[in-house]
């Protein structure tokens, strides 16, 4: 009965001494800086494992705005083209001809375009199980030690109060110190283990993530340099196709209103090679004559 | 254990001292351990209380407690790890803060048996003892080798300050009818991490 009297005190104390940790922890008061100091080491590696579980969330929202991006460009582009051709078709000069043979190419480029949204909803995916697999296990064993963390760090404030008039010549206080020590311990050894557990499962994390990026990501070059290369093949081919035209040049652009199509008109243009550039102006200025103020032709 | 590398020997000096014997695999030193031994001074029997303080980090404010009252100390480097003597100045100014001003500490090199390893020179021990006021001692926990004279000069050293009245004992003895004074025992090591303490006490 005695010893069972003692190790309930014994349980009550470690509890208090946890509290008390978890009070300090929590209130966010001063902690002991060599204490703090000593774990320098783990507080790096969780800092990491928070960058890694905040950018893979990041990473995640930006795959998702990049792809309705990429939906609406595409979009955008296809009826470039189509409105392109078909003022194309009224023109019978050979202006006609050009903005018909560039509405062509950006119909072609926009479903081309589409093909990027295969390898990055698969790098959406893996990331995504990348986080409720990897991150959500690492996740589990940080809360692990943080809680052993606790028990340690109060078992050093409990031996730190032992200690202040510690004499080991009378048998009492020494009996509550090695009690105390035992404490300190057992506490000491979980944490270690844990702290271990934690160190190589971030190190662990950080690298797989690299190696699942890697992996994904060449998938998404490769499609990506493909299609690049398709459509510039394409715009090259007209260009050349067009040699010897009139060129046109504009300085000054300005408008007061802008339908739909004069906008994306205007928002592509800027990344089409020349050729396709001037069609685009040449379509838009056709088109909504009036709508545009001080536009210049230079031949 | 998981720093048990930090090491430079302090436990294994004070079971040296104590049991006459060497254990190379000790395990960490949670907060304090102690030790004891009878030794002769002027032919009085003195009974040396030994604190042997956690060298490792996260212990550093438990073991500062264990300064107070403390008539001595070794402050101990390794021989073999050039970092340990680095942190020297950070565990002296440290211990000399927390500690009696008149406190006897004593510079030890230690595992001067590693003499293929040694980083550190023994005249650098010495400049550094000449500097700060200390007395100077290379052993070696494993061969025994100055061991002995170690803790019984430094013992000598506060014996004297005692006959000299600079300690007043009453004020430092919280017990035991014996005249009871405290010897830290502070060892340096990696973030200025080992320190041990150990208490005297002499009966007349």
């Amino acid at each position: 009965l005695h010893t069972h009297k003692k190790s309930v005190v014994n349980k009550m104390q470690q509890k208090y001494w946890k509290t008390k940790q978890t009070l300090i922890k929590v209130t966010g008061k001063k902690e002991d800086e060599h204490v703090v100091a000593s774990d320098a080491d783990l507080d790096a590696k969780l800092e990491l494992f928070h960058s890694i579980q905040r950018t893979c969330m990041e990473l995640l929202k930006a795959i998702e705005l990049y792809q309705k991006r990429i939906c609406f460009l595409s979009q955008e582009e296809n009826e470039l083209g189509k409105f392109l051709r078909s003022q194309g078709s009224q023109d019978k000069t050979r202006a006609g001809k050009m903005m018909q043979a560039t509405g062509k190419a950006l119909c072609f480029s926009s479903q081309q375009r589409l093909a990027l949204r295969t390898p990055l909803s698969r790098l959406y995916q893996e990331v995504e199980t990348f986080r409720y697999r990897a991150i959500s296990d690492t996740w589990l064993t940080v809360n692990r030690m943080e809680q052993y963390r606790t028990e340690y760090r109060g078992a050093l404030l409990w031996m730190k109060d032992v200690s202040q008039e510690l004499d080991p010549d009378l048998y009492k206080q020494m009996e509550k110190f090695r009690k105390v020590q035992a404490q300190v311990r057992h506490a000491k050894l979980n944490f270690d283990k844990l702290k271990t557990d934690v160190c190589q499962k971030v190190d662990l994390l950080g690298a797989s993530r690299c190696n699942l990026l890697s992996h994904v990501l060449t998938t998404y070059q490769t499609t990506l340099l493909h299609f690049w290369e398709k459509t510039s093949h394409t715009m090259a081919a007209i260009h050349e196709s067009f040699k010897g035209y009139q060129p046109y040049e504009f300085t000054m652009l300005k408008f007061h209103q802008v339908s739909k199509n004069n906008h994306s008109a205007l928002c592509i243009s800027l990344v089409m090679p020349a050729p396709a550039y001037e069609a685009v102006l040449l379509a838009a200025i056709r088109s909504s004559t009036g709508e545009w103020e001080n536009s210049e032709k230079i031949s | 254990m998981y720093f048990s590398y930090l090491s430079v020997g302090k436990s294994c000096l004070l079971l040296q001292f104590t049991d006459k014997r060497f254990q190379p695999v000790h395990d960490l030193t949670i907060g304090v351990e102690f030790g004891a031994r009878m030794i002769t001074i002027d032919g009085k029997q003195i009974k040396l209380q030994i604190w042997d303080t956690a060298g490792q980090e996260s212990f550093r404010s438990i073991t500062r407690s264990y300064y107070r009252g403390a008539a001595g100390a070794l402050l101990v480097y390794d021989i073999t790890r050039r970092d340990t003597f680095n942190h020297l100045t950070t565990w002296l100014e440290d211990a000399r803060q927390h500690s009696n001003s008149n406190m006897v500490i004593m510079l030890i090199g230690n595992k001067s048996d590693l003499e293929s390893r040694r980083e550190v020179k023994k005249e650098e021990g010495e400049a550094f003892a000449r500097e700060h006021g200390l007395i100077f001692m290379e052993t070696s926990a494993k061969t025994a080798s100055n061991v002995e004279e170690a803790f019984i000069n430094t013992a000598k050293e506060i014996y004297e300050k005692i006959q000299e009245g600079v300690f007043d004992i009453n004020n430092e003895v919280t017990f035991s009818t014996l005249n009871t004074f405290c010897l830290l025992n502070q060892l340096g090591g990696v973030h200025g991490c080992r320190k041990s303490r150990f208490k005297l006490s002499g009966s007349k």
